[in-house]
């Protein structure tokens, strides 16, 4: 028995399984207050304690196996008929699911079992068993869920388990314990996901070794990234480069997807949690899981799990309401409360919506005027999705009473800070009466990511592409590309608002800025809700622009690899990170919300008409909003925002031609071009100088489709009349009071096909 | 030489600027010749750009300017000392590299008077037949750099070292 304690291998796999187990037991626990009558979920209960017992004698923990022993004998009375299932039953069963839970936690802190005191515990269980229901009636608190004390948000007990399965069957990512029958894979094989089947399938791999998979796979990526430059005559040895390449690429991508999990491990818990806030608060709370198997980097599940955490206890504390007031109001006692993850556009999207009743905007909004947030006349006069951004402000809570589960006032603002540090969005709508949705949007991974390349000065730099909106080259010729001053701070003039814009070669210390004033490029970005341009050296498209021939400064769409740079140079706060290009240079990534904040760009204040801002993270929905465009024949044309990838401004003859197709070439990207008015089925009018692409799609160069003229972002006024539908057309509506043409963006994309 | 129970540091000894160093010999991951370093525009002075280290970014510290001396001459080779102290690497660049040594610890004394003039990472000297031997302490060197604020709009070079 004893004298096994130095076996920390097997200690560490016993605490690991043991702890995914307990996440199965809640889930279990809850399935069965459900149905009691599941005799199929009372043997899988009784198995997992059994195991977990079992373990802890053959380590020595005398503790957990006489706790086990206890819950082991109860579980034995219910599965034989010999006692029925109530209140006191799960109680006391979820208070030794805790007791488990914290005896592990502490074998894994400290080695051993800890100080508590569990006997209390276990004489309880061994009373319930027995069926002394009025000895322990005596102690009404006793079946109280223990969790309620603990902090809003708790430590994640499992995460720290320093090892992660492999997984080839994605819903199945939880290896049986050894020695536990292989019949218990059938018995559970008609539970829901995660079905525990697939021992043959994973295996469990340390995370320190999949880490180190990815660097060297990065390193190859690097080297055949310099094998590719070198130009070789021989066809033999160019063949051998082609696979090469082709192996790499595959290499990298399935490399990347060892270190994605599903996000099933964040949401294992939230049943529990929701079943024990629910009684806590005295609600009846209806738990919907979707999605639980959309795959997420590692590091990032741990990122999302506390603010997740919060945003579930949010919802039950303060979204859903009593029994007594939701049934007032109509609606079914039990409120619920649905998760939702799925995979949207290369970033995961997570929506937390419940049907409770919803944000008080007028709360929120006299907060915000007491808060001195916003001026009382102003508050008056925003639009109420605009009052509920307060929500995130610092120290923001309008529960009327702190209660023992949230409404600490720390809340949504830590959510929004933690979601935006590892590049992703939160927005929020909210209805009175009928609920609130939260969306997160996070990236799938952060190891790697695509970019686009610039230059300002001596040095290049990446920008992290998913926040590019735009790109401005400089004319000071003309209106809406030139830097102007306003009231001393740099400006562009982009479809009537006003974007600061930060010189990056001053801001880095590299030159003045007046160099690239003139014949700069404006990156413009999009962080949180600001924008802003980063003035940085002109971007040319290679082969066209032979004027500048000789220095052409190639902007370039790449996906890099990013690497840490080391807490001495993440201080400074504006570079997120590093990366190696093909020809082995070190390009430093900026980190845009820094940048922001270290470039001190004071509120531009708009001019009386406010356009409705582009750009991915806009909060009014994204799904009705159009741009609108002339084309060079004249006509005018619309596409919903959420296709288009960005713009860009290309002086026409940089427009080469492969084939009888036109391409833009940036770096190593091509971007096929379609004729808007040719889309149209008119005939294409000579393009002026510029020539403005919208570009659509997913793809790195996406399809690039060539207007005269952007003219605004607006909202769509009417629905789409597809009566009215027509070659490249999907109908009309009304956008700015004007009916303007959909275009059909799959025909855009089916015109680029050979 | 001494009793085995006596308790020894092992360091790796190094030259900046014509004084002796020594660093923890554990930390030390390699040593390498100085070559052309990407900079880092906005850093700290005593950073002096980022070595790519294969596949890892590894930011380089000029001892020269950490400690307060004079830049060394143009001509001159430097020496990379890669350190690696809990996950977090970098690298010393420093003017030659000496040898590992073992140093009876109780002989290794406080310092009385300041070498050079930054010498708040020195915590402790030696006696050795050559002269002093300024022992660092990897944690101080690394923490007074990140509190350096640098103001905006210095003039970097392009490279250091080589």
């Amino acid at each position: 028995m004893g004298g096994l304690n130095d076996n920390a291998e097997f200690i560490q796999e016993f605490l690991v399984e043991s702890t995914e187990n307990l996440d199965q037991l809640d889930r279990d626990l809850i399935a069965l207050e459900q149905a009691p009558a599941d005799e199929d979920r009372l043997a899988s209960i009784f198995r997992t304690v059994h195991t977990i017992k079992g373990n802890s004698g053959f380590f020595g923990f005398s503790k957990l196996g006489a706790l086990t022993h206890s819950g082991e004998h109860l579980l034995g009375k219910l599965r034989d008929g010999k006692l029925s299932f109530d209140d006191r039953v799960t109680g006391s069963l979820y208070s030794m699911v805790d007791a488990v839970r914290s005896i592990l936690q502490s074998i894994e802190a400290t080695g051993s079992e800890g100080e508590q005191d569990f006997r209390e515990l276990a004489q309880r269980l061994t009373a319930v068993a027995a069926g002394e229901g009025s000895a322990v009636a005596a102690k009404p608190t006793a079946a109280a869920p223990k969790p309620v004390e603990k902090p809003p948000i708790p430590a994640p007990a499992p995460s720290r388990a320093p090892a992660l399965s492999l997984s080839v069957d994605p819903g199945a990512f939880a290896p049986e314990p050894p020695e536990v029958p292989a019949e218990k894979a059938a018995d559970k094989s008609a539970e829901p996901p995660p079905a525990r089947s697939a021992t043959e399938s994973t295996i469990r791999v340390d995370v320190g070794l999949v880490a180190s998979i990815l660097d060297l796979v990065g390193e190859l990526v690097l080297a055949r990234n310099q094998l590719r430059s070198i130009e070789n005559i021989d066809p033999a040895m160019q063949a051998v480069v082609q696979r090469i390449n082709a192996v790499t690429n595959a290499l990298q991508e399935t490399a990347v997807k060892t270190r994605l999990q599903p996000i099933e491990q964040v949401f294992s818990k939230f049943p529990r949690t929701v079943r024990d806030l629910a009684v806590a608060c005295g609600k009846e709370v209806r738990l919907v899981i979707d999605g639980a198997d959309t795959e997420l980097d590692r590091t990032l599940i741990e990122s999302i799990r506390d603010p997740l955490t919060h945003l579930v206890r949010n919802a039950v504390d303060h979204g859903i309401e009593s029994p007594a007031i939701r049934e007032a109001a109509g609606k079914p006692r039990a409120g619920t409360l649905s998760l939702r993850a799925f995979n949207e556009s290369g970033q995961v999207t997570i929506e937390v919506q419940d049907d409770g009743g919803g944000i008080p905007v007028e709360a929120v909004r006299a907060k915000a005027v007491a808060k001195g947030l916003v001026a009382a006349d102003v508050a008056a006069t925003l639009p109420d999705e605009q009052v509920l951004q307060f929500i995130f402000a610092p120290g923001f809570s309008t529960a009327a009473a702190v209660t023992a589960v949230s409404g600490r006032g720390v809340g949504m603002d830590v959510v929004k800070t933690n979601i935006e540090a590892i590049g992703g969005t939160v927005d929020l709508q909210s209805v009175a009466g009928v609920g609130t949705t939260i969306r997160v949007r996070v990236p799938l991974t952060l190891a790697i990511m695509p970019a686009l390349i610039i230059r300002s000065g001596s040095e290049r730099l990446a920008i992290p592409q998913a926040a590019v909106s735009e790109l401005v080259p400089l004319r000071p010729d003309r209106d809406g590309a030139r830097i102007e001053g306003l009231e001393g701070a740099a400006v562009i003039r982009l479809r009537g608002r006003l974007v600061p814009v930060v010189f990056l070669d001053e801001f880095l210390g590299l030159r003045d800025g007046t160099a690239c004033r003139d014949d700069g490029t404006v990156v413009v970005v999009r962080v949180d809700d600001h924008e802003f341009g980063i003035v940085v050296d002109g971007l040319r498209t290679a082969g066209g622009g032979s004027v500048v021939a000789a220095t052409a400064e190639v902007a370039s769409l790449t996906t890099i690899v990013v690497k840490p740079i080391g807490s001495l140079l993440a201080q400074a706060g504006i570079y997120a990170g590093a990366s190696v290009l093909g020809d082995g240079r070190v390009v430093l990534i900026l980190d845009l919300r820094g940048l922001l904040r270290a470039a001190e760009l004071p509120p531009v204040k708009q001019p009386a008409e406010v356009s409705v801002a582009g750009g991915a993270t806009g909060k009014t929905g994204g799904d009705d909003r159009y741009l609108v465009c002339r084309t060079a024949a004249g006509r005018r044309i619309a596409m919903p925002l959420a296709v288009v990838r960005r713009l860009e401004h290309v002086p026409a003859n940089d427009l080469q031609s492969v084939g009888a197709k036109r391409v833009v070439r940036r770096g190593d990207v091509f971007t096929p071009v379609v004729d808007a008015d040719g889309l149209l089925g008119s005939v294409p009018v000579l393009q002026p100088d510029t020539v403005h692409l919208v570009v659509l799609g997913e793809t790195a160069g996406g399809v690039g489709l060539a207007v005269r003229q952007i003219l605004d972002v607006a909202l769509a006024e009417s629905p789409l009349q597809t009566a009215l539908a027509s070659c490249g057309v999907v109908g009309s509506l009304s956008l700015g009071g004007i009916a303007t043409e959909v275009i059909d963006i799959d025909s855009a994309r089916a015109a680029n096909q050979p | 030489m001494t009793a085995s129970s006596e308790r020894v540091q092992q360091a790796c000894a190094f030259m900046v600027a014509d004084h002796c160093f020594a660093i923890d010999a554990d930390l030390v991951t390699e040593v390498l010749p100085g070559g052309s370093l990407s900079p880092v525009p906005l850093a700290p002075e005593s950073i002096v750009g980022l070595l790519h280290l294969r596949g890892r970014i590894v930011p380089v510290i000029d001892m020269r300017r950490r400690l307060g001396f004079a830049a060394p001459p143009p001509s001159a080779v430097r020496t990379h000392l890669v350190l690696r102290q809990q996950d977090e690497w970098y690298s010393l660049l420093v003017d030659e590299v000496l040898d590992v040594h073992d140093y009876p610890a109780e002989r290794i004394e406080q310092p009385a008077k300041p070498v050079g003039p930054a010498t708040d990472a020195v915590s402790g000297v030696f006696p050795g037949p050559a002269g002093l031997v300024h022992f660092l302490d990897p944690q101080r060197i690394v923490q007074s750099l990140v509190r350096q604020r640098t103001a905006p709009f210095i003039r970097h070079g392009a490279s250091h070292g080589g």
